[in-house]
């Protein structure tokens, strides 16, 4: 099966050679090295290649089952069971539906290889087995949603879940994750197995609601504070740092009506009425008022850092909705905030 | 039941965010130099060492504490290193423990040192996604670290558990109050390294997620430092005694790991909205002291992030379960409250130095037995995935 060639240690994570120099508290010069710690791996992937194999070309997930003591693990981490002393366990093929064990965690800081993907989400599930039972131990799996960014309400405990394979697979954990049944049609859950591309990604339908004066006219105060915005980040070389080496033109729809801004270059340019062609990303929030807070305490530069939550929690609470996952427009907003503060306070 | 065994001195450096100043080797040895001074002895008495340092990329170099051998003064000596996840000084605390209570020798010093910021993500221009990632290696190669699981996302998912379990706990406002507690107990903390901050409740609540429904100001610093403490036998510990020296008395010692995968059998499996751990290493702990929790005044404990230190109370039996909440509304840790917890301000304000961090614990409940005149404290160790490890000591002054 093709596989997309990718580099394990992306090229842009690797250090240069170099030696500098910083200053210590007690005034004194340091030095600092650029150095990584580094060994290539080909991980064996041992007894587990049988489950990994069974995702990647079967499409089933099986788990092991102790004749004993009859409890069912997946995935498959033992051969023997020790409550019954090593009892040799035996393979069986479960389900490709199960529940969560609790709300699953909505993952927005990311360890380094990872901090292209958030917002994700991790999740415990047990699956159903032939005997109209669920596993003993749960499976931890990617937890997705056919309608856009991840956030809470999705899943809750014991939401029914299924599980979803990816059209390209190579043998790892990552080939399957879940999307909860309610996101699906009957057939849907009964197909097995249901891949990736069966699904419509990123549905977000707009919500109905209706355009109120107040509404309106907050949303004049938002379009006048973020064209103030992008004045004063044009000011803060850190704020224009935050924008570097980014394209988006981004619609803004809101119960008072829409907007839309495009950051390029380091700029951010606010435009009234929707985008004229595709925007890169859509942004929807019903109440603009979240919006005016978190950009007037943006400009503010001199009160209390912390009057208004960022905008990637308005994401995670799901007021604010995207229209796919790609939180870094929204990082990068939330990061001027503190930048256009630094630099008003260092001169 | 061995020997009795007595802590007789403690040392302590500074808790920073970045030591560029100091390799860990200076870091170890200063925080050893001031238990030795606080002790009262000559480096030479010592028999015996152990030394947690929890992770080896932290440090930048494999058995990294080959090095420290003769810089605290072990040559020739045996020195045994202790690894395990966030509760590695309290586990390097039980092995020192052991080696005096079998009566293998008198002496034993006990340190953890740890560096951290030195890891760099040269893409984000940032080291923090680098420590996020290198704490990201204790997660398995096969199942989870693939999928992008880390600490907060670990400890995260058993809070996200318990507030299923039991709705209504852990409000926000409960633990940005805890939150600005803690600020409040390390600005009394002369090694802290929040020192001089003020976080308030509001700030708490308006924060960022890092990890739904985790915020930032609701999570341990990364920190370098180290800190150092000396066991002693019973008999040293008397004659320290004899000369006005005050030993503080381990009186119980528990411990328990639970399993590494979740499931719904709390014998065989991690269930998610437990911290077993806890609760099994503070029962036995007290068990062996012949002491409830009632009897406890003072607790430092390892706060990796704020509701896990709200969970891992009740599971102490503070409160009951699902009642959390209480801690702060019925103000049983607050000021003038039944309780005093993490007067160092824990490891989100006093610091977090893995290797060490619950050496500075009991740092801080010697403090304030001294300077409270108290009788009964206990300290707690958590760590590795989904808070699975559980170490537990009562400490005793006795009059």
């Amino acid at each position: 099966m093709a596989t997309e060639k990718k580099f394990v240690i992306p090229p842009a994570m690797l250090p240069e050679t170099g030696m500098r120099e910083v200053a210590g508290n007690d005034g004194k010069t340091y030095l600092v090295r650029n150095d990584a710690m580094f060994t290539g791996m080909q991980h064996a992937q041992g007894e587990f290649s049988e489950f990994f194999l069974a995702l990647r070309d079967e499409c089933r997930i099986f788990g092991h089952r102790c004749p004993g003591c009859n409890h069912i693990i997946v995935p498959p981490f033992e051969k023997l069971c020790p409550p019954c002393n090593f009892n040799k366990m035996t393979k069986e093929y479960v389900l490709d539906i199960g529940i969560t064990v609790a709300t699953p965690v909505i993952v927005v800081f990311a360890p380094a290889r990872f901090k292209d993907e958030v917002p994700f989400a991790l999740g415990y599930v047990y699956l159903a087995t032939a005997d109209n039972s669920f596993t003993d131990s749960a499976l931890f799996l990617r937890m997705r949603t056919t309608q856009g960014a991840i956030r809470p309400g999705i899943f809750g405990k014991e939401t029914p879940v299924k599980i979803v394979f990816r059209d390209v697979r190579r043998g790892e954990i990552l080939d399957i994750f879940a999307v909860p049944q309610s996101e699906l049609t009957a057939a849907q859950i009964a197909k097995t197995p249901l891949l990736e591309s069966d699904l419509e990604w990123n549905r977000v339908e707009t919500p109905h609601w209706t355009v109120t004066p107040e509404r309106a006219d907050a949303l004049k105060k938002v379009v006048r504070s973020f064209q103030l915005l992008g004045e004063r980040i044009a000011t803060s070389p850190r704020a224009i740092k935050d924008l570097a080496n980014w394209e988006r033109n981004v619609e803004v729809r809101t119960g008072g009506g829409t907007f839309w801004f495009r950051i390029q270059d380091g700029t951010l340019e606010v435009h009234d009425g929707p985008h004229s062609g595709t925007a890169n990303l859509v942004l929807t929030i019903e109440d603009p008022m979240p919006l005016l807070r978190w950009v007037e305490n943006t400009l503010n530069t001199s009160g209390e850092s912390l009057t208004s939550p960022p905008l990637t929690d308005f994401v995670i609470e799901g007021r604010l909705l995207l229209n796919k996952t790609e939180l870094e427009t929204v990082t990068r907003l939330d990061r001027i905030t503190r930048s256009l503060r630094r630099d008003a306070n260092a001169g | 039941m061995g020997q009795q065994v007595a802590i007789i001195g403690s040392g302590m450096t500074q808790c920073r965010s970045r030591w560029t100043e100091k390799t860990f080797w200076e870091l170890a040895q200063e925080a050893v130099a001031n238990a030795v001074k606080d002790a009262g002895i000559h480096i030479n008495e010592v028999n015996a060492g152990v030394v947690g340092i929890y992770n080896d990329i932290f440090e930048f170099q494999a058995i990294p504490e080959s090095g420290l051998q003769g810089i605290v003064g072990l040559a020739n000596k045996p020195l045994m290193r202790v690894s395990s996840g966030g509760a590695t000084g309290a586990y390097s605390m039980l092995a020192g423990y052991n080696m005096v209570a079998s009566g293998q020798y008198d002496l034993v010093l006990v340190f953890g040192v740890e560096k951290a910021l030195d890891c760099y993500d040269y893409e984000a221009r940032s080291a923090t996604p680098a420590v996020v990632q290198t704490i990201g290696y204790s997660w398995d190669p096969w199942f989870e670290r693939p999928l992008g699981a880390h600490a907060s996302a670990s400890y995260a998912a058993v809070v996200q558990a318990y507030m299923d379990e039991h709705p209504g706990d852990l409000t926000p406002m409960a633990r940005a109050k805890v939150v600005e507690l803690l600020c409040q107990h390390a600005q009394k903390n002369p090694y802290a390294q929040r020192l001089g901050e003020k976080v308030t409740a509001d700030q708490v609540l308006n924060s960022r997620f890092i990890v739904h429904p985790i915020r930032s100001l609701e999570t341990c610093v990364y920190t370098e430092g180290a800190c150092a403490l000396i066991f002693a036998s019973e008999k040293v510990a008397r004659s320290m005694e004899r000369v006005g020296h005050a030993p503080t008395w381990i009186s119980g010692v528990g411990a328990a790991n639970e399993p590494y995968f979740v499931g719904w059998d709390i014998n065989r499996y991690k269930v998610l909205h437990r911290i077993y751990s806890d609760h099994l290493a503070t029962k036995r702990a007290l068990d062996m002291a012949h002491l409830s929790i009632k009897d406890i005044q003072v607790i430092e404990l390892h706060d990796a992030y704020i509701p896990q230190l709200m969970i891992t109370l009740a599971e102490m039996g503070v409160v009951p379960l699902g009642r959390a909440n209480d801690l702060v509304e019925e103000g049983i840790i607050m000021p003038g409250g039944r309780i005093l917890v993490n007067p160092s301000g824990g490891l989100v304000f006093g610091g977090h130095f893995v290797g060490g961090s619950n050496m500075m614990s009991t740092w801080s409940v010697m403090r304030e037995f001294t300077e409270q005149n108290l009788q009964f404290g206990m300290i707690h160790g958590t760590g590795a995935s989904l808070s699975m490890y559980g170490c537990v000591f009562v400490l005793e002054r006795r009059s």
